[in-house]
């Protein structure tokens, strides 16, 4: 299984789950997270994500 | 072929570090009382934390101005803005003194270039594969010593040994030279209370891991420090200083915060039975049970950052060069986020994550290898030692300390299968 994960802290972004604390609804598509968007453990920037194996 | 270098003793063998470690975390029985007395007082309070508990006097930090940050929005707050609130200054005279430039005493940039370097040795995928490999062997070795006693005490017998080892196995360590290292490892932070066998142990670990550096690079292999002493960010390897640093710290941090973290967690578990028996009755419960053992009874009571200009913190005033004491056991027990905050519950819902492994940008390295070793653990000593329960003949297990905090005993019984 392939997933967004953040490189800064190992965060993976579910989009089942999405970030309710965050904003973000559950069922939101990555592409659909806005660019300002931050990871919610490390405060990454959405740039710093990259789609690994999991 | 590698030739694992000789770590060398301290000169007075007889020195003890556990013992006199134990001088700079306290023998608190519970500082939650104060916390919360303190945190219903104000978010923002003059004073250093270390010394609400001890009269033993901080040889770095006491000196230096500084205040305490309690409660949750607030912590997040100093943990979240850190061209604020740096680290630099603040780990410098401890934890810089103990391990050296290791990526804990940096801020971007320079720490967003290294971090990312050692987390990626560190991700959940990869730590996921050690659980196999390289903890199980590790625990099932230790179990090997009282399995068949039906009584043990988890805490002297196996968890302030089992994380440590696994560090080892991972780095290929020579396992006859475990006690040294364990010893060196616990030995380093006694630089924070001016004892000479701090800075000792730093140098001969420094020494060490020079060496076995320079071998790695000539011959690598599958290890850790093979994939540390050959990987290339922009071109570039990392630093000896930055990575020699940051083996000092993952021999101490990588062990220590396990230990006490699989203590707490067991602990907390036998003296709630029917929590206890609805994780063996349901293994899916095991993260929540490791996520609430983290709130309730963090590996690390409170951090510290260094306030790098004049700023505020919920509408208080700090001024630039105050030291921040970062109260994370104050935001895990802060009742507007997590009610009932004393009580342990792992079917508590939560809405915010809890901090014991910090937020931000120095969020722990090895928070993903912390959940799969405890995972590994509870799971083994379920498995192996049925209708585990307090030895009712001891002393029930008590946690203490201000800072770090554990139990010195956890003393079970359990049927031989």
């Amino acid at each position: 299984m392939r997933a967004w994960m953040c490189m800064n802290c190992g965060w993976v972004y579910d989009q089942a789950t999405g970030d309710p604390m965050s904003g973000i609804a559950p069922g939101t598509a990555w592409e659909d997270v806005p660019d300002d968007w931050k990871c919610p453990d490390c405060g990454a920037e959405k740039a710093d994500f990259d789609m690994e194996e999991i | 072929m590698t030739v694992m270098p000789k770590l060398e003793d301290l000169v007075d063998q007889s020195f003890d570090p556990f013992v006199v470690e134990k001088l700079s975390t306290g023998d608190c029985p519970d500082p939650y009382p104060r916390i919360h007395e303190l945190a219903a007082r104000s978010p923002v309070i003059e004073g250093s934390y270390r010394m609400q508990f001890t009269d033993v006097p901080d040889a770095q930090m006491g000196h230096l101005p500084q205040v305490m940050v309690l409660g949750y929005d607030a912590v997040l707050h100093v943990l979240t803005n850190p061209e604020i609130f740096r680290n630099k200054e603040a780990f410098a005279p401890n934890l810089g003194k103990s391990f050296g430039n290791t990526v804990t005493v940096m801020d971007a940039p320079e720490h967003t270039r290294f971090r990312k370097i050692f987390q990626k040795a560190f991700l959940p995928q990869v730590v996921a594969k050690w659980g196999e490999s390289v903890v199980d062997p590790v625990v099932s070795r230790l179990m090997e010593n009282f399995i068949h006693r039906g009584e043990a005490d988890l805490i002297e017998e196996f968890t302030h040994h089992y994380p440590f080892q696994v560090i080892y196995a991972q780095v290929e360590l020579d396992p006859a030279q475990g006690p040294t290292f364990h010893k060196l490892a616990i030995a380093q932070l006694l630089s924070s209370i001016g004892l000479p066998q701090g800075p000792e142990a730093s140098g001969k670990l420094g020494a060490f891991f020079t060496e076995l550096l320079r071998q790695k690079r000539a011959n690598p292999g599958p290890d850790l420090i093979s994939h540390l002493a050959n990987v290339e960010a922009d071109g570039e390897k990392l630093p000896d200083d930055v990575l020699v640093s940051f083996l000092r710290q993952l021999m101490n941090a990588g062990g220590d915060t396990t230990y006490r973290g699989t203590s707490v967690l067991l602990t907390a578990l036998l003296t709630h039975p029917d929590q206890l028996a609805a994780v063996i009755a349901d293994r899916s419960l095991i993260p929540a049970a490791i996520e609430e053992a983290l709130r309730w009874e963090g590996p690390v009571s409170s951090t510290f950052r260094y306030c790098s200009v004049d700023t505020e913190i919920m509408g208080h005033p700090i001024k630039a060069g105050t030291y921040i004491n970062t109260v994370l056991a104050s935001a895990n027990r802060d009742p507007e986020k997590f009610p009932e905050p004393d009580k342990f519950d792992i079917f508590r819902k939560n809405t915010v994550r809890n901090l014991a492994f910090a937020s931000g940008p120095h969020l722990c390295i090895g928070q993903h290898l912390a959940r799969v070793e405890m995972t590994r653990a509870l799971n083994a000593i379920l498995d192996r030692m049925p209708n585990l329960r307090l030895d009712p003949d001891k002393p029930a297990p008590a946690i203490i300390g201000h800072l770090l905090r554990v139990p010195e005993h956890l003393w079970v019984k359990f049927d031989v299968s």
